[in-house]
C-alpha cells in the first residue's frame, strides 16, 4: 500500500500580490485554484504552500482556502506547507473554525491540525491515523483494544468531517474495506 | 432651526465626542437645517473623534444640511493638527470653515514625513485601494521598531485594517466615503485605530435576518448581539460567516485593547478584562443623537513588550 502523494500548489502564484485580503480578493483566489485542482484530476492530495504569502486576512483565507477544502471534503486533501509566520496560520485557523473545517499544517517536519478540534470520542482515532501514513479499521481494532464495528464508525466520522481521506479497496477476504489516509 | 455643537476645550475623546453631540440635541434631529461645529481655544481633537466628525459633517452635507466649522485658534490650533491628517483634504467643500479653508493641504505637503501618524485615507468600494492597509501599519513598524513583538503587532494590526476595511465593502451599502486612520502617542506606547463608514450600522443589517438564520436570538438585546459579533462572530449570511469582526477582537485582545463602536444610535465600549471581551465589561449607550453608519475605535496600549512580558 503506498502513501498518498500530493500535489504541489503555489499559493502565491495564483494571487495578484504577496498580501491577500478580503472576501472578494479571496473568491478571484478560489476560482484559479479551483481550476488547478479540476485540471489534476488525479491528484488526490494538495500540498498548498505558502511560500512568498506575505500576509492574509481571515476573511481571504475564508474565500480562498476554505472554500476550496470544504468543496472537495472526503474526495480530495488540503493541506498547508510552510507558513512564513505565526498570523497567516492563526487567520487560516480562525477561518477554519467558524467554517467547521479541519485543515492540516505541514511546518518543520511536523504536522499539526487547525481548525475545529475532532471529538473526544475520536480523538484517539485520528492520533491514531496521524501517526501512520494510512490504517484500516482492523489496524486501529487491533492496536487501539476497540471493536472492529467501533472502530470502523469512528474512521468514518473523521472522514466525514474532513479530517482524513479515505480510498475502498477490495480486501482479501474478497469484500470491500476503506483504507485511511491523513491528509499530509 | 440651527444647532451648535460646541467641543470641549480640551482632548476630544470618543466620550467627549458624544457629550457634545448629546448636548447639542442632535444635528439630524427634526426641523435642523444649519449645524455648527465650534473648537474653542485648547480644543485637541483625537484621531477617532475626528474621522467620526468628517463622517458626520459629509452626512450632513449630503442631506442638504448647511455645515459650519469655527475653528477659534485658527491653524495655529486644533484646525492645523486636522490640516496635516488629511480632514480638510476629505471634508465635502460645500463645508463652510471659519477663519477659512487651509490655503494648502498639509497632509498632501507633509505625507509620509511625519512617523507617528497616518493621514486620513479614503475607502471607497467602487475605487478599492488594495495597497493601504499595508501603508496604514507601515507606521507602526517605524515607531515600534525596538519592541520585540513589532512584527507580530504589525501583523495584527494590518488584519484588523483588512476586516474592518472589507466590512465597508461587504456591508456599509453607501455612496458616501468611508475614512480610516491612525495615529500612535506617547513614543509608540499608546496607539489608535480609526476606522469609519456612513452606510448602515451592523444593527440595521443584522437585526432583519436574525428571524430566518437565528430565530434564537431574536429576544436578544442590542447590547449582547454586538458582543456575541465580536465573540463569537455573527453575520447576517449565516453561521459559517462573520469570523471577521470577532477576529479583529481577538487579535486586540492579545494588546489588552478598548474597543469602542459607534453605530447609527447606540454606543458600545468593551474594556478588556481577564484576556477577553466579557458581557460584564461592555458598555453601551442607547438613544444617541443620530450619525449614520459604523464608526469603530481600536486603542491599544502597548506599555509593555508582550514578548518581554512573557519572557
Amino acid at each position: 500500500m503506498k502513501q498518498l502523494e500530493g500535489q504541489f500548489l503555489p499559493l502565491g502564484k495564483f494571487m495578484d500580490r504577496p498580501e491577500g485580503w478580503g472576501r472578494q480578493q479571496g473568491r478571484t483566489v478560489y476560482q484559479r485554484l479551483l481550476q488547478f485542482v479540476e485540471e489534476n484530476p488525479g491528484s488526490v492530495i494538495f500540498l498548498i504552500s505558502l511560500t512568498g504569502v506575505q500576509r492574509m486576512d481571515i476573511s481571504f483565507a475564508s474565500e480562498a482556502i476554505v472554500e476550496l477544502v470544504l468543496r472537495f471534503r472526503r474526495s480530495k486533501g488540503f493541506s498547508i506547507i510552510d507558513p512564513v509566520n505565526a498570523d497567516l496560520t492563526e487567520n487560516i485557523d480562525a477561518a477554519c473554525l467558524k467554517k467547521n473545517q479541519p485543515i492540516t499544517v505541514l511546518e518543520n517536519q511536523q504536522i499539526k491540525m487547525i481548525g475545529p478540534k475532532p471529538s473526544e470520542g475520536t480523538r484517539e482515532a485520528l492520533e491514531f491515523v496521524m501517526d501512520r501514513p494510512y490504517a484500516r479499521a482492523s489496524d486501529l481494532a487491533t492496536e487501539g483494544g476497540v471493536s472492529l464495528n467501533n472502530a470502523s464508525m469512528k474512521l468514518k466520522k473523521l472522514w466525514d468531517q474532513g479530517f482524513l481521506l479515505r480510498q475502498e479497496k477490495a480486501s482479501d477476504s474478497g469484500g470491500v474495506e476503506f483504507i485511511y489516509y491523513r491528509i499530509s | 432651526m440651527h444647532c451648535i455643537v460646541d467641543f470641549a476645550a480640551d482632548w476630544v475623546n470618543g466620550n467627549r465626542f458624544e457629550a457634545s453631540l448629546l448636548e447639542s440635541r442632535g444635528p439630524f434631529s427634526d426641523g435642523i437645517y444649519e449645524v455648527s461645529f465650534r473648537f474653542p481655544t485648547g480644543c485637541k481633537i483625537m484621531v477617532d473623534s475626528a474621522i467620526r466628525i468628517l463622517s458626520l459633517a459629509n452626512q450632513l452635507v449630503s442631506s442638504t444640511r448647511r455645515v459650519r466649522m469655527y475653528f477659534e485658534e485658527g491653524e495655529a490650533g486644533t484646525m492645523g493638527y486636522l490640516n496635516r491628517i488629511g480632514f480638510f483634504d476629505q471634508l465635502h467643500p460645500e463645508v463652510m470653515i471659519s477663519p477659512e479653508r487651509p490655503a494648502y493641504s498639509g497632509a498632501r505637503l507633509h505625507q509620509g514625513q511625519n512617523k507617528k501618524l497616518v493621514e486620513i485615507a479614503r475607502i471607497n468600494k467602487d475605487d478599492r485601494d488594495i495597497g493601504l492597509p499595508s501603508r496604514l501599519v507601515k507606521v507602526i513598524s517605524r515607531v515600534c521598531q525596538n519592541r520585540a513583538d513589532v512584527e507580530e503587532l504589525c501583523h495584527s494590526i494590518w488584519t484588523i485594517f483588512c476586516e474592518l476595511i472589507d466590512n465597508i465593502f461587504e456591508h456599509s451599502a453607501t455612496k458616501l466615503d468611508g475614512y480610516a486612520a491612525l495615529q500612535t502617542y506617547i513614543e509608540g506606547n499608546r496607539l489608535f485605530v480609526a476606522v469609519s463608514d456612513s452606510g448602515l450600522g451592523i444593527m440595521e443589517t443584522l437585526r432583519p435576518t436574525l428571524k430566518t438564520q437565528f430565530p434564537q436570538l431574536e429576544k436578544k438585546t442590542d447590547t449582547e448581539l454586538l458582543v456575541m459579533i465580536f465573540r463569537q462572530g455573527l453575520s447576517r449570511h449565516g453561521e459559517d460567516r462573520g469570523c471577521g469582526l470577532k477576529g479583529c477582537a481577538a487579535k486586540a485582545i492579545k494588546y489588552n485593547a478598548t474597543l469602542d463602536v459607534r453605530l447609527p444610535n447606540q454606543r458600545l465600549v468593551l474594556i478588556p478584562a481577564r484576556g477577553a471581551y466579557e458581557p460584564n465589561r461592555a458598555y453601551c449607550s442607547e438613544q444617541l443623537p443620530l450619525v449614520w453608519g459604523t464608526h469603530i475605535g481600536i486603542t491599544f496600549n502597548l506599555g509593555v513588550d508582550r514578548n518581554e512580558g512573557s519572557g
